[in-house]
């Protein structure tokens, strides 16, 4: 089993700020996708957690992840002497990076030449950013580096992190991921792809689903070396149990027909976690709502788990898709779901499809007394694929 | 040309806009260090004096520029050279 422990959780959704207002709202069924098909984190302020100057010279992805590295460092107590600064890493991801900087400086400067670009773009759009803010807030002198596997991006940083403290190169480490791209740029993209959902809903594993709508904000975890926790006293929220990461070597948008990396990635999680199929209480799907990624993760789930499935749910039916943060927010829903032992609903979910059957969460929360392990899937653009295994503290 | 008040003025007004703490009762005398203005923060506002007053602020020209009253020097003297 095991040494490596949660010992906090930071959230910024578009269903709230903070780890525990998120769980509620998706226990609750309340969604945050408006009428574009867009899932933005609407009321949040990123003063909370950063002076003006601070927060005009870094990127909104950067916002979210500092607010969501502050409240989880909170949680864990991460004050200055509880661990050893250059034992204190950060591994803190996004799929695409400053966006919003991007898009306002290209076009600054198409318009107006060189010398209208900000010599704040760089530092603002550059994907290592937020790691850096946070790194710099919280003293952390230790390893520190972002990582970038599109959809799959929080759970890699999540698993690698993982793997640091079990290398014993860091007693704590500060890991997730954050995404900001709710840009005009890139909706276009995606949506001229095919990817986003034209209904603009997001349904995962319905028979009606055409797509995903974009979300956006920040999930981190607190990662410790169990005997460093416990040392200086800090309360153990869940384990990182297991963890995997495969590649589908398939095509750069489309799944592998047969779920090949879905059902390594799974397979590999339990493996690294020492579990059994029968083991797994709950699984977090990546579940986009796209015709293509439910199907084969359906298949992929029954393949490694078995046809009679564990209760499985995606909450992008309630925030849509944020990308590079989305396995990391599903990791702290993970977390929550451990703690309280209930797992929510997949919102938007009314007519299962055929071909996605499992054991669907639908309509309310499911109240899962016995839960002791659950897989949170990720699977990203480029077949980059994760899974995390999280147990009961 | 513009009088050091007004320079000032422009000054505390552009280091404002960038978000700088106390911008607004920045002196003559008080250092960047004192506002915790660092190289990114100097380069927006040459950019904005520049613009505001019509001159070219070389790189060459900033060096041993430390204080509010340094940048009001160099934008006075830089103006009577275009004149």
């Amino acid at each position: 089993m095991s040494d490596v422990v949660v010992t906090g959780r930071g959230c910024v959704a578009p269903v709230g700020v903070g780890a525990d207002t998120v769980f509620d709202a998706l226990l609750a069924g309340r969604g945050a996708i408006n009428e574009e098909g867009l899932a933005p984190c609407a009321d949040f302020d990123p003063e909370q957690a950063l002076t003006p100057k601070e927060a005009r010279r870094t990127d909104r992805f950067t916002h979210f992840a500092v607010t969501a590295a502050l409240e989880a460092a909170a949680e864990a107590g991460l004050d200055e002497n509880a661990v050893e600064p250059s034992r204190l890493g950060v591994v803190v991801g996004t799929g695409i990076g400053g966006l919003t900087t991007m898009q306002e400086q290209v076009l600054t400067w198409a318009k107006e030449g060189d010398r209208a670009v900000s010599p704040l773009f760089v530092p603002m759009m550059m994907p290592n950013a937020a790691a850096a803010h946070i790194a710099m807030k919280l003293g952390a002198h230790g390893p520190g580096f972002s990582l970038a596997t599109a959809c799959a991006t929080g759970a890699h940083a999540i698993g690698e992190a993982k793997r640091m403290i079990e290398r014993g190169e860091a007693d704590v480490v500060v890991a997730g991921g954050t995404e900001a791209a709710l840009i005009g740029v890139c909706v276009a993209a995606f949506n001229r792809m095919g990817a986003l959902s034209r209904e603009k809903i997001s349904r995962p594993f319905d028979a009606r689903r055409d797509g995903f709508c974009m979300g956006e904000g920040a999930g981190i975890l607190v990662l410790e070396r169990e005997e460093h926790a416990k040392a200086r006293g800090a309360r153990i929220l869940a384990r990182v149990a297991g963890y995997a990461a495969t590649n589908d070597a398939y095509h750069i948008t489309q799944p592998d027909e047969n779920g090949r990396g879905a059902t390594d990635a799974m397979t590999g999680a339990l493996r690294d976690a020492d579990a059994s199929p029968q083991d797994v209480g709950y699984v977090n799907a990546h579940g986009t709502s796209t015709p293509y990624n439910d199907r084969i993760e359906a298949l992929a789930v029954r393949k490694v788990l078995g046809e009679d499935t564990p209760p499985i749910s995606s909450i992008k039916g309630h925030i849509g898709h944020s990308l590079g943060a989305a396995g990391a927010i599903e990791a702290v829903v993970c977390v929550d779901a451990l703690q309280r032992k209930a797992a929510p609903p997949t919102l938007g979910l009314e007519e299962i499809d055929p071909d996605c059957a499992a054991d669907h969460i639908v309509g309310g929360p499911r109240e899962l007394p016995d839960l002791e392990l659950v897989l949170s899937n990720s699977f990203g653009f480029g077949g980059q694929n994760a899974t995390l295994a999280l147990a009961a503290a | 040309m513009a009088t050091r008040e007004e320079i000032l003025e422009a000054i505390r007004t552009e280091l404002a806009a960038i978000k700088v703490p106390d911008a607004e009762t920045a002196e003559p005398e008080t250092t960047w260090e004192e506002l915790d203005v660092d190289s990114l923060d100097l380069v927006e506002l040459v950019k904005a004096l520049e613009d505001r007053f019509g001159v070219e602020i070389a790189d060459a020209d900033l060096k041993g520029i430390a204080s509010v009253g340094d940048a009001i020097e160099l934008v006075e003297r830089l103006q009577g050279a275009a004149a």
